[in-house]
C-alpha cells in the first residue's frame, strides 16, 4: 500500500507549510488543542456553525483529498469517539430536560460515522464507507482495512484516515480513569516529566492510499496490533513484522515512538529501544500533539513526513541520526493495552 | 479462495437468552415488543420496547462476574451472546489467543447506555463511578478480548444501524483473502435513553409495536441485542458442522442525506448489487430476504425499491424487526443469524403487525409461517444513518 497525499489538522501548525518549515507550538496545559484553518473556502458558513470540532477537522482534512483525487473508490476512517461534544450535549440535555421535546441535531451528528458519510455526501462517493472505533487500535484496524480492499481491489484508491478531538466531557472521563497528569506541565518539559500520566491532544490526519509505487511519497509494508500482549509477544510481532518484509532491526533506520510523558507506561518503549533498535534514530511526537486514542495517524503523516526530507524539530529528537530515513518503525501504544505498529519505507 | 463458513452463532435478544428460544418466537410469531421491566426512562409507561428479559445483575451471575464490575449492559449482552457462539463452534482458549484469530465487533451506543454514570462523570459530579472505563464504543471490544485473551486482530464498527452487518463482512473478506483462519463477528446495542430520545426526537419512534411495510407503519420500535458469529475458513474447519456459509457482500453509501436514504435508493442498490456481484448469486435465486424494514415511512418504501431495481423483481420477505425492536448496531448481526435459522429450517418467519398493504407495491411481506419453499439463499439487508449501506448473501454450508 502506498501513501500519494495526505493532509493533518492538530495542535501544530500542519495544515499550513509553517510546521514543516520549523515553527512549533508550545502548550502549558494538559490539553492541546488543533490548530484549525478557517474553512472557508471549504464549507459554507451556515453549516460551518453547527458542525462539531471533528467534522470540521475531518471535512477539513478529508474534502481537498477528495476533490483532488475524484476517482477515489471508498472512504475508511478511524476514530475513537466521533462527534463525542453532540454526543454529551445530547446526553446532557435528556438528563436536565428529563428527557422532554430535545432537537435532533446533536443526536444525528453525534453517530462516528457521520464524517465518512458526510464526506461521501460532500463528494457524492457511493463506495464503500467504513467506520472504525476501536479506541487506541482504531486506525491501526482502518488501516488493514484498507490494505486488505486494495488488494482486492488493485487498482482502486482510498481515502484513509484518523481522528478524534479534545472535549472536556471524554477530558473528564479519562482523568477519572487516571489518564492524564493531575499537575500542567510544559509541552517542552512533558517526556522528562516522571510522573504517572500523560495530557490530551487531538487532530485528524488523513491520506490518500493506493498500490501503485509511482509517485508515492511512502510505501506501508506493515501493519499490525495486539491487545493485552506481554512484553515478550510485543517483540516477537515486531520481530515477526520485520521478517514478513524479509527485514531484520538493524536495517530499521529510524523509530517513531509514542512517548507521552507517562512514567508508568513509557517504559515500553523504552524496552522496545533497548531491545530491537539500541543504534537507531528515536523519534516522538505526542509531545507535540497530545494523547488521544488516533494518534497514530499523526504517527504516520509525520513519518511520511520524515521519509520526505522532513527535519523534525529538536523537540521531536531523542536520539539523532544523520541520515535522512528509508525505513521507519512506528510503534504506539494506548494505555499500555492496546499496541499498533506499521513498517514505513520510501 | 478460501470460504468463510459460519461454525457457531450465540444470541441474546427479546425474544430469549439463546439460539433455541429465539429461534421458538420466530416460528410461533411471538414478538418480545412489550412493556420494558428494566428500562429507565420517561417512555418506559408510554412505549413498547424489544427489551431483553434479564437484568445486568443476573448476567453478571450467569457469567461468573462479581456484582461489581465496571460492565455495561452492552458488554454484558455482547460476552453472553459471544460465550454461546464460541462454544457452539468449539473454539479451545488456543484458537481465541491465536494471532489467526480475529474479533470484529460493532456497537452505535457502546456505554452510554448508563446514561446517569455517564452524565455524572463526564461533568465531575463525583469521584468517578465504576463505568469510567466501559463508555466508549470499543469498550466491550476491549473488555472481551482482554477477559478471553484475544491476541489478534480486534476491531469494533460503527456504520450506525448496518454496523455489525459490516463486521460480518470484514471478517469475512479478511477469511477469504486468507488473513486469518477465523473470525468472531457480530455486534451489540443495549436500549438506551440516549437512542431512545434521538428517535423521538426525529418523531421516528413508535409508541406501539412496530409495523414493517405496511402502509400506515408509525416509525421504529427500538430494541436490544447482542448476536455474534463464528466464521472459519473451509480448511480449518473441516469436521465441524457448518451453519451456512457468508457467500456475498456490498457496501456503499447512499451519499444523499445524514438521516435518511435517497427516493433512488442508490446506496441500496449499491449495496445488493455488491452483494450479489461477490456471491456470484443470481437474483432470481434468493430465495428470501431479511429486510431491513424499520418500519420508518423512509425506510420500507425506498427499501423495496432498491430491491426491485437490483433485483428486477421482490422475492418473498419479512422484517423480523416486528419481533425484536431495531437493535440498532446489533441489528444486522441478529439478522444474520435469523436469516441462518431460515437456511437451517427451510422456513420463513412471518412479518407481524402488517395489516394494511403499502400502496405503491402489491408484493406484500410473507405473514404466514412458510415451510414450503427451499431456503437457498437469502439476502439481509442493513441501511444507516449517514448512508451507510450493507447487504450480506448467506447460503447453506453444502
Amino acid at each position: 500500500m502506498y501513501i500519494k497525499d495526505l493532509s493533518c489538522i492538530s495542535p501544530q501548525q500542519t495544515y499550513s507549510q509553517a510546521f514543516l518549515q520549523g515553527r512549533i507550538e508550545h502548550f502549558k496545559t494538559n490539553h492541546y488543542l488543533a490548530a484549525e484553518p478557517s474553512y472557508e473556502e471549504l464549507i459554507p458558513s451556515s453549516k460551518l456553525r453547527r458542525m462539531g470540532k471533528v467534522m470540521r477537522m475531518g471535512i477539513g482534512t478529508g474534502l481537498p483529498l477528495l476533490n483532488k483525487y475524484p476517482e477515489t473508490k471508498g472512504i475508511i476512517l478511524a476514530t475513537s469517539e466521533g462527534g463525542v461534544e453532540d454526543s454529551m450535549n445530547f446526553l446532557n440535555q435528556v438528563v436536565k430536560y428529563q428527557e422532554g421535546a430535545l432537537t435532533p441535531t446533536n443526536f444525528v451528528q453525534s453517530t462516528p460515522n457521520a464524517i465518512a458519510g458526510l464526506l461521501a455526501l460532500m463528494t457524492k462517493n457511493t463506495g464503500y464507507n467504513v467506520t472504525h472505533v476501536n479506541k487506541g487500535l482504531a486506525f491501526e484496524s482502518a488501516l488493514t482495512d484498507a490494505s486488505l480492499f486494495l488488494e482486492e481491489e488493485p487498482g482502486a484508491r482510498l481515502l484513509l484516515g484518523g481522528l478524534d478531538q479534545f472535549s472536556v466531557y471524554n477530558y473528564n472521563i479519562e482523568l477519572l480513569a487516571g489518564a492524564y497528569k493531575k499537575h500542567f506541565v510544559d509541552s517542552s518539559q512533558l517526556l522528562g516529566s516522571g510522573s504517572p500520566g500523560t495530557v490530551c491532544g487531538e487532530g485528524s490526519a488523513m491520506f490518500i492510499v493506493d498500490s501503485q509505487k509511482k509517485g508515492a511519497l511512502a510505501q506501508i509494508k506493515g501493519v499490525g496490533q495486539g491487545s493485552g500482549l506481554s512484553l515478550a509477544e510485543l517483540m516477537e510481532r515486531l520481530r515477526a513484522l520485520l521478517t514478513s518484509s524479509n527485514l531484520v532491526p538493524e536495517d530499521i533506520d529510524a523509530v517513531v515512538l509514542g512517548y507521552n510523558g507517562d512514567s508508568e507506561t513509557d517504559t515500553w518503549y523504552d524496552k522496545v529501544r533497548q531491545e530491537l533498535f539500541p543504534h537507531q534514530a528515536v523519534y516522538s511526537f505526542k509531545n507535540l500533539v497530545g494523547e488521544y486514542s488516533t494518534v497514530s495517524a499523526f504517527a504516520l503523516w509525520f513519518a511520511t513526513q520524515l521519509l520526505s526530507g522532513f527535519m523534525p524539530p529538536k523537540e521531536a529528537v531523542l536520539k539523532a541520526s544523520g541520515e535522512k530515513p528509508k525505513r521507519i518503525l512506528i510503534y504506539n501504544h494506548h494505555r499500555a493495552v492496546q499496541h499498533g505498529y506499521m513498517l514505513l519505507t520510501v | 479462495m478460501p470460504r468463510a463458513i459460519v461454525t457457531g452463532m450465540g444470541v441474546v435478544s427479546a425474544l430469549g437468552r439463546d439460539c433455541r428460544e429465539n429461534l421458538e418466537s420466530l416460528q410461533n410469531g411471538e414478538s418480545g415488543i412489550r412493556k420494558p421491566l428494566f428500562l429507565q426512562s420517561r417512555f418506559s409507561s408510554t412505549h413498547l420496547f424489544g427489551e431483553v428479559k434479564t437484568s445486568d445483575a443476573e448476567f453478571k451471575e450467569r457469567l461468573g462476574l462479581s456484582s461489581d464490575i465496571g460492565f455495561s449492559r452492552t458488554d454484558l449482552m455482547a460476552l453472553h451472546a459471544f460465550e454461546e457462539a464460541v462454544t457452539q463452534a468449539g473454539l479451545s482458549q488456543a484458537d481465541l489467543s491465536s494471532p489467526d484469530t480475529a474479533f470484529i465487533s460493532a456497537s452505535t451506543v457502546g456505554g452510554m447506555c448508563l446514561t446517569d454514570q455517564l452524565y455524572a462523570d463526564s461533568n465531575l459530579l463525583g469521584e468517578g463511578s465504576s463505568f469510567v472505563k466501559a463508555y466508549s464504543f470499543g469498550a466491550h471490544t476491549l473488555s472481551i478480548a482482554l477477559l478471553k485473551n484475544i491476541k489478534g486482530y480486534s476491531t469494533t464498527i460503527n456504520t450506525a444501524c448496518s454496523s455489525s452487518a459490516n463486521s460480518i463482512m470484514l471478517g469475512a473478506r479478511l477469511i477469504k483473502a486468507g488473513k486469518i483462519k477465523r473470525a468472531i463477528v457480530g455486534g451489540t446495542d443495549a436500549l438506551a435513553k440516549f437512542t431512545i430520545n434521538g428517535f423521538n426526537s426525529l418523531q421516528i419512534l413508535s409508541a406501539d409495536s412496530c409495523k414493517p411495510f405496511d402502509e400506515f407503519r408509525t416509525g421504529l420500535s427500538l430494541g436490544e441485542a447482542a448476536a455474534y458469529l463464528v466464521l472459519e475458513s473451509d480448511a480449518c474447519c473441516r469436521g465441524k458442522k457448518g451453519l451456512a456459509e457468508v457467500l456475498g457482500y456490498g457496501n456503499a453509501n447512499d451519499a444523499h442525506h445524514p438521516s435518511a436514504l435517497s427516493d433512488e435508493a442508490v446506496g441500496v442498490v449499491a449495496a445488493i448489487s455488491g452483494a450479489l456481484h461477490t456471491s456470484g448469486v443470481l437474483p432470481e435465486q434468493i430465495s428470501y430476504i431479511n429486510a431491513h424494514g424499520t418500519a420508518t415511512p423512509n425506510n420500507d418504501i425506498t427499501e423495496l425499491k432498491g430491491i426491485q431495481k437490483s433485483l428486477g423483481f421482490i422475492p418473498p420477505y419479512s422484517s423480523t424487526k416486528s419481533y425484536t425492536g431495531h437493535t440498532l448496531g446489533a441489528a444486522g448481526s441478529l439478522e444474520a443469524v435469523f436469516s441462518i435459522f431460515s437456511l437451517l429450517q427451510n422456513e420463513i418467519y412471518p412479518n407481524l403487525n402488517c395489516e394494511t398493504p403499502m400502496k405503491a407495491f402489491s408484493e406484500r411481506p410473507e405473514r404466514k409461517l412458510r415451510r414450503d419453499i427451499p431456503i437457498r439463499f437469502v439476502l439481509s439487508n442493513s441501511f444507516g444513518f449517514a448512508g451507510n449501506c450493507t447487504s450480506l448473501i448467506l447460503g447453506k454450508a453444502s
